[in-house]
């Protein structure tokens, strides 16, 4: 496959992964007629031509560098809601949210505009994937599978597979930026929640 | 996965990472200006000289805008634009023109919507600004808006070769230049030859409007750029990069405030850090500016002389190097009319060409000489 070849095609997959997860509904259990039909349903969805061109191009339109992590964080995703192995435990998603957290707020802010420094600039350097490396290093020391994910996502920093030759378009895109920022809201208010609780039984507790 | 494992896998990752920085992205470094040499006939440098004649005399469209010149190569002249029905209709098109023992020839259509849709693989809404990089090799380097989806805020850059002089341009490939869905990045103004390449002054107007550098290089005819910022937030735009020598150059910059002037930014780190940019004595309406410099140091301006409207256009010459302006011409001046994004350049004749939009249906350009730079400034009190 070219690398032309590639650049057409790369930006399908995570929209086909997030169209499949839809389809799948809110079901945990879905059936296995349901598990192949929803990824097939949404091949034929993104096919459906648009004043001549497929929908899945008008996505590529707005968005033609799906961060190489989106796209395994949702094909991670695909592949247990079909039955398939539980790839990421709790603590692996928590890792890749709060990574996306920190990342968005280092790069969105300054890169629009707030701040006379672009962080975006960072990565047409080594720094970006330094700083990847170190934290994948970490993860993967720990025992934190999206330490795995990251490993990819450096070897997209060194081979630059998609149209983009910027190091910070393999790590994250707007999509992955918002959910993880949502995510790590909801993991920290569920944590409020939670500590809150155990604080309220340990003071009842005492005498 | 056992620890060892992991550990041994941490390990290889730091020899690929390390290997990877030794070898280099090939991404460009922002590298050093290169001051283009004059050549100057003696007859052309020492009397005065003014011409102006429209570029696009034979062409008949409703809207044309953003033009610019370039020297080529030859020494030739080439002119690009585009234009159509209106601003943001999918009908404009980027038109190209040389110039031939002083004639321009009729312009030629070189980007249309359809064939960067067609290059590209995906839906556009229209074209826009187009500018023109004269390759050392004799190649033409095209880079030019096009807009995804609403108006400015929702453009993209994109890039084609021709080899053969324009007549024939390679296939269109998009710059990612943003990380929020690569939008709103623009082009405008002179590009500046580097060491290593070209130094494009692009600008970006999302939520903020502020002004950038593109640093480009290629090599075995693939294209490396990476951006850098010369100022943030929704301050000032359309910069236009004048080079003093390989490590110092100015910024002048359209204003985005309310202090309706034309600010002024330094740099003497070849444009990889720049002042606070300041407030000139030049008045400016949101209106495109361009400026050069001349060879005795002399800064030049191209601007509408108004804090509203764009119903003319002046000439302004500094010898402080920008800490004051003094007007030495006026260009056009009629309030029927709109004179708006000059765009400014001086050959290796040393003849100052500068292109404008002639009230948004022609193309004009106005030649003239240092001597007649001169003669203005003698004649003004």
């Amino acid at each position: 496959m070219s690398i032309d070849c590639f650049h057409y095609f790369y930006p399908a997959f995570a929209p086909w992964l997030a169209l499949s997860l839809l389809l799948l509904g809110r079901n945990p259990h879905p059936s296995r007629l349901r598990s192949i039909a929803s990824p097939l349903i949404a091949a034929g969805i993104l096919l459906i031509p648009l004043e001549h061109f497929p929908l899945v191009r008008w996505i590529a339109l707005l968005e033609s560098n799906p961060s190489i992590t989106l796209t395994l964080l949702l094909a991670i995703a695909l592949i247990a809601r079909v039955g398939g192995p539980r790839l990421f435990r709790s603590q692996d998603w928590r890792a890749a949210w709060l990574i996306g957290s920190m990342a968005s707020l280092v790069l969105y802010p300054a890169a629009l505009g707030l701040s006379p420094f672009d962080s975006y600039n960072l990565g047409w350097g080594p720094l970006l994937a330094i700083a990847t490396a170190a934290i994948t290093v970490v993860l993967l020391v720990i025992g934190n599978r999206f330490a795995y994910v990251l490993v990819l996502v450096l070897l997209g920093m060194i081979f630059h597979p998609m149209e983009s030759t910027n190091d910070w378009d393999c790590l994250i895109d707007a999509c992955y930026g918002i959910f993880s920022l949502i995510a790590t809201i909801l993991i920290v208010i569920s944590y409020k929640i939670s500590t809150g609780h155990s604080g309220n039984a340990r003071r009842k507790a005492l005498p | 996965m056992s620890f060892g494992a992991r550990i041994a896998l941490a390990l290889i990752l730091l020899v690929l990472v390390g290997g990877v920085l030794i070898i280099g992205n090939g991404a460009p470094v922002a590298s050093g200006f290169q001051i283009a040499s004059l050549n100057l006939p003696s007859a052309k440098a020492e009397k005065p000289f003014y011409q102006e004649e429209f570029i696009n005399a034979s062409q008949d469209l409703p809207f044309v805008h953003v033009a610019s010149v370039t020297e080529l190569v030859d020494h030739s002249l080439a002119a690009l634009w585009y234009g159509g029905p209106y601003e943001h209709s999918p009908e404009n098109q980027i038109y190209f023109s040389k110039e031939r023992d002083g004639i321009w020839l009729s312009p030629q259509i070189i980007m249309t919507t359809e064939q960067v849709e067609h290059d590209l693989n995906r839906p556009i809404k229209c074209l826009g600004n187009p500018l023109m990089l004269p390759n050392p090799d004799g190649t033409l380097r095209l880079l030019f808006v096009s807009i995804a989806m609403g108006k400015w805020s929702g453009s993209q850059l994109n890039t084609s070769l021709s080899k053969d002089g324009g007549t024939t341009w390679s296939r269109v490939e998009r710059l990612t230049l943003s990380p929020f869905f690569n939008l709103s990045e623009l082009v405008r103004n002179r590009p500046v030859r580097t060491t290593e390449g070209w130094c494009v002054p692009v600008y970006q107007e999302f939520l903020g409007k502020f002004p950038e550098l593109l640093w480009l290089s290629e090599r075995n005819g693939k294209i490396s750029y990476e951006k850098t910022r010369i100022a943030g937030g929704c301050s000032t735009l359309q910069p236009s990069l004048i080079p003093v020598d390989a490590r110092r150059a100015f910024v002048l910059l359209r204003d985005y405030t309310k202090t309706k002037r034309i600010f002024i930014s330094r740099s003497a780190d070849a444009g990889l850090s720049w002042s606070k940019p300041e407030a000139t004595n030049l008045p400016n309406p949101d209106s495109g500016i361009s400026g050069i410099r001349l060879p005795k140091g002399r800064l030049l301006v191209t601007f509408n002389d108004a804090t509203w409207g764009r119903s003319n256009l002046s000439v302004a010459l500094s010898i402080d190097e920008g800490r004051s302006w003094k007007r030495i011409a006026i260009l056009e001046n009629d309030n029927e009319k709109s004179f708006s994004y000059p765009y400014m350049m001086q050959a290796s004749d040393g003849v100052i060409h500068v292109t404008y939009s002639w009230d948004g249906r022609k193309v004009k350009e106005v030649t003239f000489n240092e001597a007649w730079v001169n003669e203005q400034e003698a004649k003004q009190p």
